[in-house]
C-alpha cells in the first residue's frame, strides 16, 4: 500500500449493504472501503456472499439496503452501465461472455468502436484486441473464432482484457485466475501490481491464499453473508485467515502480527 | 476442446469452413438440386417467367422471414406475423376507404404492424411473458381485430393504384403487335421482388455493420452477459419485435395489393413458413445464430418447393409434408455438423 493511501478519500465506501433472497441473507450488513492504489482481498467459503457483494458494486445486483459512495459522493448504481460510468470495471466469476461472438466483439460489447458513419469499425476493434490480448497472453490466436471455441483460460483472458482496456479506476476481479495456467496467473499478478502503481483500487476475490498474501494490502473475510474480519495483510498469517474463513473467528490467542513483532 | 476435436480429424477437411458458411453452402446446394430436379421434370419450370413467379411468391415469406430472423437471433420467436400481416392490410384497406391516399394508407398499415410488434416487445420485456406465449396472444388478438373490423368480409374496389405495389414491375418490355394482346418480351422485375431485395440488404447491413445488430446477436447468445456488458437488452429485444411487426405489415400490404383486395383471413400459418425459412437458413431457436442471406435461401427453398410441386401436380397436403421433412432435415444436418 502506498504510504498516504489511508489519508486520501476512499475510492469506494460500501456501507451496511444487505441483500436477501427470500430467507437467505446472501449479504448481511457488510461495510467495506477501498483506497486508491490498494488491493483488497475478499475471502470466504463457497456461498459466503463474495460474488453478491461484488455484483452489487458493479451494478449487476440491486441491494435491499445500504449505501455506496464513490470518491466520497453517494453513487446510485442501478445498472452495469452506471457502474462503468463511474470507472468501475468487473471481471465476473461467470466471465459474462457472449459465446457466439468473437474475442474483439466481446471485448468491445456495449462500447463498440464506430466509423464516422456510425458503422461498426471491426478492423480497428480487431487491431486493438490483438494489442491488448497479446499483452496478456502472447500465444493468443484464433481471434476470429467465437469465444465458445476458446479454452477456459483464453476466455478468462478475454474477460480480463475487457476490464482493463477501458478507463478503469476501480477494478473488481471475481476469481480472475481460476482457469489460468501458471504463467498466465503470474501475468495477472504483475498486471495487478502495475494497476496498483497507477493508483487503481482493486477488489480481488480469490480462494488462493498464496496469491492473496502475495498481492493484497488488506483482506476482508466473509462468512455466511457477514463480514467477520478486515485486516492488513501484515497483521495476519494464512492460518489466521483460514480460521476466519472456516469458523468465522480468529484463533483465541490472536494478536496483530505486526504488533507482536514489536513486543 | 473444439481445437482438439478439429486437430484429431485428419486431412478430410483441409480447408476450414466456419459454421455459418457450411450451413449456407449446404442450403444453397439443396436449392440448386431442387431447381435441377424440377427443371428436369418440367421444362416450363426453368424459365424466366416461372423464375419471377417463384420470386414473387417468395417475397412475402422472405419479408416475414427477415423480421423473424432478427427475433430468433435474440432468442425469441414471433408467432403473430401471419395475423399482423392481415391486420395491417385491413388497416390499410380501411384507411383507403376512409379517403386516405394509397401511399400514406400503406404507411399507416405498416405502422399498425410496428405497433403490434411494440406491444409484443413490451409484454415480453416488461411483463416478463415468454415470447412464445406473448406472440401467441398477439396472433389471436390481431386476427380477431382484423376480422372484427371487417366483419370477416373482404374489402374490395380499392382502386387501381392499390394494386400497383403487388402487380407492377420494373423494366417491363412490351412489343406492340397488331393483335389485341401486346407481346411481352421481358415481364419485368416485380416490385415485391425489388422491395424484398432492398429490405434484405438493409437487414443484413443492420445485423452485420450496426451496433444494434451486434447487440441483437449478443442478447440471444447470452442475455445476462449482454446486460452486464452494458447492452440495453430490453430495448434491443423491443427493436427486433417492432421490426418484425413492421415487416409483417409491409408483407401484408404487398400480399393484399397483389390480390387488389383486402382479405382479413389471409396469412394463416404464414408464421410457420417464416420460421421454417429462418431455420432452414441456419438460424437457431436457441438464439445467437442466424443471418439474412441464409433466411433468403431458406425462403427460396420453400418457394421453389411449393412452385415445383404445384407444377408437378402434387397436392398441397403432400407439399406440407415435404416442407416439414425439409425443416427437420435442415436442423438435423446442422446438429450433426456441430457434434462432429
Ligand atoms: N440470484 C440468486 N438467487 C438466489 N440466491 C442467490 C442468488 N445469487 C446468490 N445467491 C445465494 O447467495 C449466497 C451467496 O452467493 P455468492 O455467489 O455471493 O457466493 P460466493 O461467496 O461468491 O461463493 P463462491 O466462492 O462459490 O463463488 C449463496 O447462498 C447463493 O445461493
Ligand atoms: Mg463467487
Amino acid at each position: 500500500m502506498k504510504p498516504d493511501a489511508q489519508s486520501a478519500t476512499p475510492l469506494v465506501q460500501m456501507d451496511q449493504i444487505e441483500k436477501h433472497f427470500g430467507g437467505i441473507r446472501a449479504v448481511n450488513d457488510v461495510s467495506l472501503d477501498l483506497y486508491p492504489g490498494e488491493v483488497v482481498g475478499v475471502l470466504g467459503h463457497n456461498g459466503a456472499g463474495k460474488s453478491c457483494l461484488m455484483r452489487i458494486l458493479s451494478g449487476a445486483m440491486i441491494p435491499n439496503s445500504g449505501t455506496i459512495k464513490v470518491n466520497g459522493e453517494v453513487a446510485d448504481i442501478q445498472s452495469p452501465h452506471d457502474a462503468r460510468d463511474l470507472g468501475i470495471e468487473t471481471i465476473y466469476q461467470t466471465l459474462a461472455l457472449a459465446d457466439h461472438l468473437n474475442a474483439p466483439a466481446n471485448l468491445f460489447l456495449g462500447r463498440e468502436l464506430k466509423t464516422r458513419f456510425g458503422n461498426l469499425d471491426d478492423s480497428r476493434m480487431m487491431a486493438e484486441a490483438v494489442r491488448v490480448l497479446k499483452r496478456l497472453n502472447p500465444n493468443f490466436k484464433n481471434l476470429n473464432d467465437p469465444v465458445s471455441s476458446l479454452s477456459g483460460g483464453q476466455r478468462q483472458v478475454v474477460a480480463i482484457a475487457r476490464a482493463i482496456y477501458f478507463d478503469v479506476k476501480i477494478l473488481i476481479m471475481d476469481e480472475p485466475t481460476a482457469a489460468l495456467g501458471p504463467s498466465e496467473t503470474a501475468m495477472v499478478g504483475s498486471l495487478i501490481r502495475q494497476l496498483r502503481e497507477e493508483g487503481i483500487g482493486i477488489l480481488l476475490v480469490s480462494h488462493d491464499m498464496h496469491d492473496v498474501f502475495e498481492l493484497c494490502d488488506r483482506v476482508i473475510v466473509m462468512n455466511k453473508g457477514r463480514k467477520v474480519g478486515s485486516h492488513r495483510i501484515e497483521d495476519v498469517t494464512k492460518d489466521d485467515v483460514l480460521s476466519l474463513i472456516i469458523k468465522g473467528d480468529l484463533p483465541h490467542d490472536w494478536a496483530p502480527r505486526s504488533q507482536k513483532a514489536v513486543q | 476442446m473444439a481445437d482438439l476435436d478439429r486437430g484429431a480429424e485428419p486431412a478430410s477437411w483441409t480447408f476450414k469452413l466456419s459454421a455459418g458458411s457450411f450451413h449456407k453452402l449446404s442450403a444453397l446446394l439443396t436449392l440448386a438440386l431442387l431447381i435441377f430436379a424440377f427443371s428436369f421434370g418440367n421444362a416450363a419450370f426453368f424459365s424466366i417467367n416461372n423464375g419471377l413467379t417463384v420470386l414473387l411468391q417468395t417475397s412475402v415469406i422472405g419479408l416475414l422471414g427477415i423480421g423473424m430472423t432478427m427475433v430468433i437471433i435474440t432468442g425469441g420467436i414471433d408467432l403473430s406475423v401471419g395475423s399482423v400481416l392481415a391486420l395491417s392490410g385491413t388497416i390499410t384497406g380501411l384507411s383507403i376507404k376512409a379517403g386516405v391516399p394509397v401511399a400514406p394508407a400503406m404507411a399507416i398499415g405498416v405502422m399498425a404492424g410496428a405497433a403490434c410488434g411494440f406491444v409484443n416487445g413490451f409484454v415480453i420485456t416488461k411483463m416478463r411473458i415468454t415470447p412464445f406465449v406473448a406472440t401467441l396472444g398477439m396472433m389471436l388478438i390481431a386476427r380477431g381485430v382484423a376480422l372484427q373490423l371487417t366483419g370477416a368480409a373482404p374489402i374490395s374496389r380499392l382502386g387501381e393504384s392499390f394494386g400497383l405495389l403487388g402487380n407492377g414491375s420494373l423494366f417491363r418490355i412490351v412489343e406492340k403487335t397488331g393483335g389485341i394482346f401486346p407481346k411481352v418480351v421481358f415481364p419485368g422485375i416485380p416490385y415485391p421482388v425489388i422491395l424484398l431485395a432492398i429490405v434484405a440488404v438493409a437487414g443484413a447491413y443492420l445485423l452485420r455493420r450496426r451496433q444494434i445488430g451486434r447487440h441483437i446477436y449478443a442478447t440471444g447468445s447470452n442475455e445476462e452477459a449482454a446486460r452486464l456488458s452494458g447492452v440495453l437488452v430490453d430495448r434491443t429485444k423491443i427493436f427486433a419485435y417492432v421490426l418484425s411487426g413492421a415487416l409483417a405489415g409491409l408483407a401484408g400490404n404487398v400480399l393484399m395489393s397483389r390480390l387488389v383486395t383486402v382479405q382479413p383471413n389471409e396469412g394463416v400459418m404464414y408464421e410457420l413458413d417464416a420460421i421454417a425459412a429462418a431455420v432452414i437458413g441456419g438460424a437457431s431457436l436457441m438464439g445467437g445464430v442466424g443471418n439474412i442471406s441464409g433466411t433468403m435461401i431458406g425462403a427460396a427453398i420453400i418457394g421453389v418447393l411449393r412452385n415445383g410441386l404445384n407444377m408437378a401436380g402434387v397436392s398441397a397436403f403432400i407439399q406440407q409434408i415435404v416442407i416439414g421433412i425439409i425443416v427437420i432435415l435442415a436442423v438435423y444436418v446442422d446438429q450433426i455438423r456441430n457434434r462432429r
